[in-house]
């Protein structure tokens, strides 16, 4: 694709066509309410065309208009007025408020549609409420927000994505991101490309009917953003600003304990320690108690964080010109050590009028974010034994020293168990390049475990490197840049009839960098250093020509159509290198490797899909609404014989209050069916050519080897297509003060998509191929209240609340895919299974009644913060024995029962004040990180136990496994309630602000995460953590996979909103 | 307005025509487009680096040379079910498994499609070499002798007897090879014909045909110095990358990738360089040593150039390190197992005996040569022997369960189910149960 030189015509074709004479006059006025309050923002369009402009803060407007225009004032909560226009110099209107606000226009995809006329489910969140939380993300500020929306604090480091799930999971293997849509644009980077402080709406396209249109792209939902754009009169600059500081919001883990806590607690009546013998005891004991300068690791590695925002814009322009900019940026320093983000956002959106039926815009955005990410994996971090300081004092020093000679001493008085006889030095790892002798250490120097002994000297710390040689030998940064370049150009054919050509291109770069230094490894080996980085761009030129209709006839008949075709070209090159036998001392540069320990794989690939596409809507007199849509769409992933296929849609709707037998409307002022089908198609994981064999290369001792593929060339591979069918109620009393929204939806995957494990006898792990069925269904119910509207005082009640259950209803000849065992490297964990009859992703093993106590330990004494790493689970069946399969059961599943979110806000004159809650309930988890905290690997037990060695507790006959072996012993509810939000803001009068020159001011306080409640049985950090990094993460089958995730965070902002 | 249709309607077509559904990797190689069968057959060889570290550590580690000290890997000394846990199968037998039967797909392909008689063979004696590992480790397996087998029809994935795949496969393969190769390749490490010849006659040993055996393991012995193969003269170097009593090496060196993902290396095992087992050496192996000094007059110098006794590890023997490669089978190997062979076909001590002494010369010992007689004491003393020479090169288990003496060396009953090892439990998920379990795990 010559993109450039595309470009270039664009932006030649833009400036040559701008010198259009202009007929008519200016009209100017100003738009007030009721009240005679200037109101701001009013569209002002000369009816039939797509002219038009919208009043300045001060409710000031100008329009080129001639005689015999039909001037529409509208905006949302107002009865549109129109105006015929004789010779009138000036118009000022007065708009009344529309109670029943029906006429809201809602953005759908390659359109716009009035909310009245929507069939859909279609779920809208205007700017203002975007910006009135202050989130570092558009996806944070749609928190519990809207029903059917699942934002997850998947990771939760700053700058991370957070996992948005718009209905059911409709995969088991692919991620379920939805379609991300700016200004008609769907752009290949994420929603934190996109400034918050930018939104001027946000629409969520959830049923298939209404994302139908998008065919191949809208399968997990849409999510249309729009930005503000300029508006012409006075020039408006408004400047946004903030600080935060934040924590972690679990502070203390009970189970992370110091050598000293652990010293104590032994030597309650928890732990029997008589079968361990009296001196080592007395060693062990002395080296927990004693320890000086220990620093507990939890209190090292995680600290407070800020985060500090500015957002700068700027909006003005003339009749025909239009302009829109906005700078911002956001630095947060994480919660972690290691962590922070760091982003620049910068938009530009320009539209023109060139002469009376031509439009033209150019929109420009660019995003850098730098990512710092923890270089380690957090879980082992935590698991360090807190019995040092973290780099070395004399007082330590001299400690590990005559630790030493006390295990020396216990030695020569005839004890010999446990290696006591071996120095500490005698195993010590590495290969000289830090202090070789715990004889020769520096203060200052790095703590390593082995240093205070290890289970070779009776003390049972790791071999691992201390946190701080892992730390400052290791990095770890993602960066990415994004610029997204769009025009369009709009024609008016004929009145009606639009002819418009969206043209544009972005560029997503994306560099990682992690390191790994041989001094971060206990035992100092070469080979598991590494220099890994990537850079890769995904770039994609798009063009869409769309023609488009829109009438009303005879004034019932309100008639809408759009026709189009949309080229994609996505293209993927990019340099990924993997160095090991990093060079010690040297730059951390590919030119001082051994060349063959680098390996460098270049990438580079191209996607294309092409579709075209048509919708006609039809509403007659505001009462019956139809709307219906194909899409027709091929995909250069799938398959040679199946690149095409077919997405047509049908919806239906009754405004029942509009009919002339509905009775009172003032009391039950709504009451609206909506019915609505239609099918979408995803390449949910898909990558460019998996449905071609390639062979892979490898360098070999013999030269270069061509290995065995990763993919089978499967020429049928194809679309999976989602059948969904939505059937809504929307009902409003007392003028639409109250309203209330079900929405109840079925959904049926065909050939699903899935990544399946195979017999390695072929060659690779797992195939990907169509086959297998989920239906789902989920209901959905909106509650909007406005409970007080006056000048002074008005209070909003919101609250929705969700579910969406998924059964597998076929697996095609099979009647269950390979299950997933994904327990990390030393836990089982349960099996994540996805069967006929079943939720995708449940969790299956043993169940367990609970730990088997401490007091049953051989010796407890030998490590920190040990537990009994044993526990007792249930013989389902009976049968005496505790036998695989069997006696499992289903222990969990990711899918919350439900999921909710309530939210309100208060103006009291100058006061603000919003809060909002978001929940999930009744989801588990399998949390991974209490084994490896508590060390509990099992095979510590007294022999007495269970003398007769069956497998069943002797003194209380309960059957009892092994940590690694209890499936059930990590599984945990998973279930919170967030105050995610809690803003109280005050807006200075406009009296005094008119003095300084500004048009307003406010200054708020807010916090985030306030309170978060979860789960009693819960012992992590973060309870909505999916652990996505690990090899065996197998998208929706393994959401329930939990290891290290980063804290969920508390913050406390102050802020200020300034406009000018 | 002409020229705003113009300008619509070309921006339009400029991104339509470039706009091609079929589209294929620029920079990468279909398969169906493979013409060239060298790099498939190189892929071959270099999938036997993945085995080579679990065979080494089932070998050492599950017999009574080698211990594990931290739980899971402890389970490698137990003889139960935990073997089969997810970790150690992760680690070792996966591994193991999956590049094993990688190997074989690259050989079906080159003996499929290749026209060069030379790649044929060499790909014949690494499926055979491949299928051989297999059943040592697995007993009953799947055979495949496609390069394309169906995804879909599960059939085919049944595990098929040890004999039927020895018979059908393993000594076919090897014959083949045999017939094939000359010894050209024994200077690049790749294939050769003593190499073939060598492990059909083990295959034989294996499969208890003693005659064969002899037969086999005798015209290896007799022609290795002709193909340029003789024993070291120092044992410290008999497992020096390249020595020249080395039959077939699998090379592995920090500077060519290992298809082996696993950190530490069955010389880290050894050395007691991985935390999980720091002291891994089993008294009993010192013992071994002890009375194969006792027992031939002097001090057996191999001891002290394999186990590191004040550390407790194996730490002498190599050398390498990450470079070391890891010896299938070497000269000794193929002397002790002919002295094996010609015993068990009744062949007189006196006979039998002395082709060891080059190797007890070398060790510092005496000639066995009238100092035992008869069968069962001579096949005694070549265990002996075998376990010593071979200590750490990933023999002893697999010794022990052919010659069905497990019960007696390891001192304790292990059920015969544990003679082998658990199939990776992901193969019989993924193949909705045709692929069983082994017995016992």
């Amino acid at each position: 694709m010559k993109f450039k030189t595309n470009l270039i015509l664009t932006v030649v074709l833009l400036f040559n066509i701008a010198l259009f004479a202009q007929d008519g006059r200016t009209l100017s006025g100003t738009v007030t309410d009721a009240a005679m309050v200037p109101v701001p923002g009013v569209n002002v369009i000369i009816a039939n065309t797509t002219t038009g402009t919208a009043t300045d803060f001060d409710g000031n407007y100008q329009i080129m208009i001639k005689n015999g225009d039909v001037l529409q004032f509208s905006s949302l909560g107002y009865v549109t007025q129109s105006i015929t226009i004789t010779n009138q110099e000036q118009l000022n209107i007065t708009l009344q408020e529309d109670a029943s606000q029906l006429d809201e226009v809602v953005v759908v995809g390659y359109g716009t549609i009035k909310k009245s006329h929507l069939t859909g489910a279609v779920a809208k969140v205007g700017g203002d409420e975007v910006a009135a939380v202050q989130v570092a993300r558009v996806d944070d500020a749609l928190a519990g927000k809207l029903s059917g929306v699942r934002i997850q604090n998947q990771s939760g480091e700053p700058g991370a994505d957070p996992k948005i799930q718009i209905r059911a999971a409709s995969s088991v293997s692919g991620d379920s991101g939805p379609l991300i849509v700016v200004d008609g644009y769907p752009i290949s980077g994420n929603l934190a490309t996109v400034n918050p402080n930018d939104i001027e709406s946000l629409e969520v396209l959830k049923d298939a009917a209404s994302a139908a249109i998008y065919g191949s792209l809208g399968a997990n939902g849409v999510i249309l953003v729009t930005t503000k754009k300029g508006k012409s009169g006075k020039v408006n600059f408004s400047y946004n600003s903030y600080a935060s500081t934040s924590s972690k919001y679990v502070k203390d883990i009970e189970m992370l304990k110091t050598a000293g806590e652990w010293a104590k607690e032994l030597q309650t009546s928890a732990y029997d320690l008589s079968e361990t013998d009296p001196g080592l005891l007395a060693y062990r004991l002395d080296a927990y108690a004693n320890a000086p300068d220990v620093v507990s690791i939890e209190d090292w590695l995680f600290k407070n964080g800020s985060t500090t925002n500015h957002d700068f814009s700027v909006s003005g322009g003339s009749e025909n010109l239009k302009a829109f900019a906005s700078l911002g940026y956001l630095k947060t320093d994480g919660i972690v050590k290691g962590q922070g983000y760091e982003r620049y956002n910068g938009r530009m959106n320009l539209d023109a009028n060139l002469g009376s039926k031509l439009k033209a815009g150019l929109s420009m955005n660019g995003y850098y974010g730098k990512q710092d990410i923890v270089p380690w994996e957090m879980r082992d971090l935590l698991r360090s034994y807190s019995i040092s300081p973290i780099y070395h004092t004399q007082a330590s020093i001299d400690f590990v020293q005559q630790l030493d000679r006390n295990r020396q001493a216990l030695f020569d008085s005839g004890f010999t168990g446990n290696n006591i006889g071996r120095s500490f030095d005698q195993d010590y790892r590495g290969i000289g390049l830090d202090p070789t002798s715990i004889y020769d250490l520096q203060p200052g120097d790095v703590v390593h475990d082995w240093q205070y002994g290890r289970n070779q000297n009776g003390i049972g710390g790791t071999g691992d490197a201390g946190v701080a040689a892992k730390f400052d030998n290791s990095r770890r940064w993602k960066k990415t840049y994004f610029g997204n370049v769009s025009s369009y150009l709009q024609y008016e054919i004929i009145n009606g009839l639009n002819i418009k050509t969206v043209f544009g291109a972005d560029l997503e770069d994306t560099q990682t960098y992690e390191y790994h230094g041989i001094l971060s490894d206990g035992q100092q080996r070469s080979n598991q250093t590494e220099l890994d980085i990537s850079n890769i761009k995904k770039s994609t030129v798009l063009s869409t020509t769309t023609l488009s209709y829109a009438k009303v006839l005879a004034e019932k008949h309100d008639i809408s159509a759009v026709a189009g075709m949309e080229f994609v070209n996505t293209y993927y090159k990019g340099i990924v290198n993997n160095g090991t036998n990093v060079p010690f001392g040297l730059p951390l540069n590919y030119d001082f490797f051994d060349p063959a320990d680098v390996i460098t794989n270049e990438i580079d690939e191209t996607q294309s899909r092409n579709g075209f596409f048509g919708r006609i809507a039809y509403a007659f007199d505001d009462r019956y609404l139809l709307s219906a849509s194909i899409r027709r769409d091929g995909d250069s992933r799938f398959g040679a014989n199946e690149k095409y296929a077919v997405f047509p849609a049908l919806s239906l709707g009754w405004n029942i209050h509009n009919e002339s037998f509905f009775g009172d409307r003032d009391t039950f002022s709504l009451f609206k069916l909506r019915f609505s089908t239609g099918s979408l198609g995803t390449a949910s994981f898909l990558g460019s050519y998996n449905s071609l064999s390639i062979l892979g290369t490898s360098p070999t001792a013999y030269g270069t080897g061509f290995l065995i593929p990763e993919d089978i060339a499967n020429p049928d591979l194809t679309w999976q297509t989602n059948k969904e069918t939505n059937y809504g109620l929307d009902t409003g009393f007392i003028n639409n003060r109250i309203r209330l929204s079900v929405d109840y939806y079925t959904s049926d995957v065909k050939d699903m998509l899935i990544n399946q494990s195979v017999s390695e006898v072929l060659g690779t792990p797992a195939i990907k191929l169509n086959r297998g069925d989920v239906t789902s269904s989920g209901l959905e119910i909106e509650l909007n209240t406005k409970i007080v509207s006056n000048e002074n005082f008005s209070w909003n009640i919101n609250a929705n609340v969700s579910t969406a259950k998924s059964e597998i209803t076929s697996l095609g000849e099979l009647t269950e895919l390979p299950r997933q065992i994904y327990g990390g490297p030393s836990g089982r964990g349960p099996e994540f299974r996805n069967y006929v009859g079943g939720e995708i992703g449940e969790m299956w093993g043993y169940e367990v009644t609970g730990e088997v106590e401490t007091i049953h330990m051989s010796d407890p004494s030998r490590g920190v913060g040990y537990g009994s790493g044993e526990w007792y689970v249930v013989d389902q069946n009976g049968d005496g024995e505790i036998t695989y399969e069997e006696d499992y059961v289903k222990l969990g599943s990711a899918t919350p029962d439900f999921y909710w979110g309530l939210s309100s806000s208060m103006n009291i004159r100058n006061f603000d004040f919003s809060f909002q809650f978001q929940g999930s309930q009744g989801a588990e988890l399998y949390n991974i990180d209490p084994i490896y905290w508590k060390s509990q690997f099992g095979g510590r037990l007294k022999s007495s136990f269970d003398a007769n060695d069956d497998g069943i507790a002797d003194a209380s006959g309960k059957f009892y496994q092994e940590t690694r072996n209890a499936h059930g012993s990590g599984i945990q509810d998973a279930s919170f309630a967030a105050l995610r939000n809690l803003t109280l803001g005050y807006t200075l009068n406009s009296d005094l602000t008119d003095k300084i020159g500004l048009s307003s001011m406010r200054i708020y306080l807010a916090a985030t995460n306030l309170l978060y409640i979860m789960a009693d049985n819960y012992t992590s950090f973060n309870p909505e953590g999916v652990e996505i990094e690990n090899s065996g993460y197998a998208g929706p089958t393994t959401y329930g996979y939990q290891e290290g995730a980063s804290p969920i965070v508390r913050s406390f902002t102050l802020g200020i909103n300034v406009n000018f | 307005m002409k020229t705003i249709y113009l300008a619509i309607v070309s921006v339009l077509l400029i991104t339509a025509c470039d706009n091609d559904l079929d589209q294929t990797p620029p920079l990468l190689l279909e398969s169906s487009a493979l013409e060239e069968f060298g790099p498939v057959l190189n892929a071959a060889y270099y999938y036997q680096s993945g085995g080579s570290t679990p065979l080494g550590v089932m070998g050492d580690f599950r017999a009574d040379n080698m211990l594990m000290l931290e739980s899971p890997y402890t389970a490698f000394d137990t003889y139960n079910a935990d073997l089969g846990g997810l970790d150690l199968v992760e680690q070792f037998f996966r591994p193991f498994y999956s590049n094993l039967y990688k190997a074989i797909l690259s050989t079906n392909n080159v003996i499929d499609n290749s026209t060069d008689a030379t790649e044929i063979a060499e790909a014949k004696f690494l499926r055979a070499l491949s299928y051989f590992k297999l059943v040592m480790v697995f007993g009953d397996v799947t055979v495949n002798l496609s390069p394309a087998p169906s995804p879909s029809d599960l059939s085919i994935l049944t595990r098929q007897p040890a004999a039927d795949v020895y018979n059908n496969v393993i000594i076919p393969d090897f014959q083949d090879a045999i017939a094939g190769l000359d010894n050209s390749g024994l200077t690049s490490g790749r294939a050769s014909k003593i190499a073939a010849q060598a492990f059909l006659g083990k295959v034989y040993l294996y499969r208890g045909n003693f005659t064969e055996a002899a037969t086999t393991l005798g015209a290896v012995v007799n022609s290795a110095a002709a193909a340029g193969i003789t024993l070291e003269s120092d044992f410290a170097n008999v497992v020096v990358d390249g020595n020249s009593e080395i039959i077939f090496a699998t090379p592995l060196s920090t500077s060519v990738p290992n298809a082996y993902g696993s950190a530490t290396t069955f010389v880290g095992w050894f050395s007691g360089a991985d935390t999980k087992s720091l002291t891994p050496l089993d008294p009993r192996l010192i013992d071994a040593f002890d009375a194969s000094s006792a027992a031939g007059g002097g001090t057996d110098l191999r001891k002290a150039l394999t186990i590191d006794t004040e550390n407790m590890n194996g730490s002498n023997k190599y050398t390498g390190a990450l470079d070391q490669d890891y010896i299938d089978l070497r000269l000794s190997d193929v002397i002790l197992m002919y002295a094996e062979a010609l015993n068990e076909n009744n062949v007189a001590a006196t006979t039998v005996l002395p082709l060891l002494d080059p190797i007890r010369t070398r060790a510092g010992l005496n000639s066995l040569t009238g100092t035992v007689s008869s069968q069962a004491d001579v096949r005694q003393a070549i265990a002996d022997e075998r376990r010593v020479e071979l200590a750490l090169e990933g023999h002893r288990w697999f010794d022990l369960v052919r010659t069905g003496t497990v019960n007696i060396e390891m001192g304790e009953t292990i059920s015969s189910d544990y003679n082998v090892f658990p199939i990776p439990n992901s193969e019989i998920l993924a193949s909705d149960g045709v692929i069983t379990q082994n017995e016992g795990y």
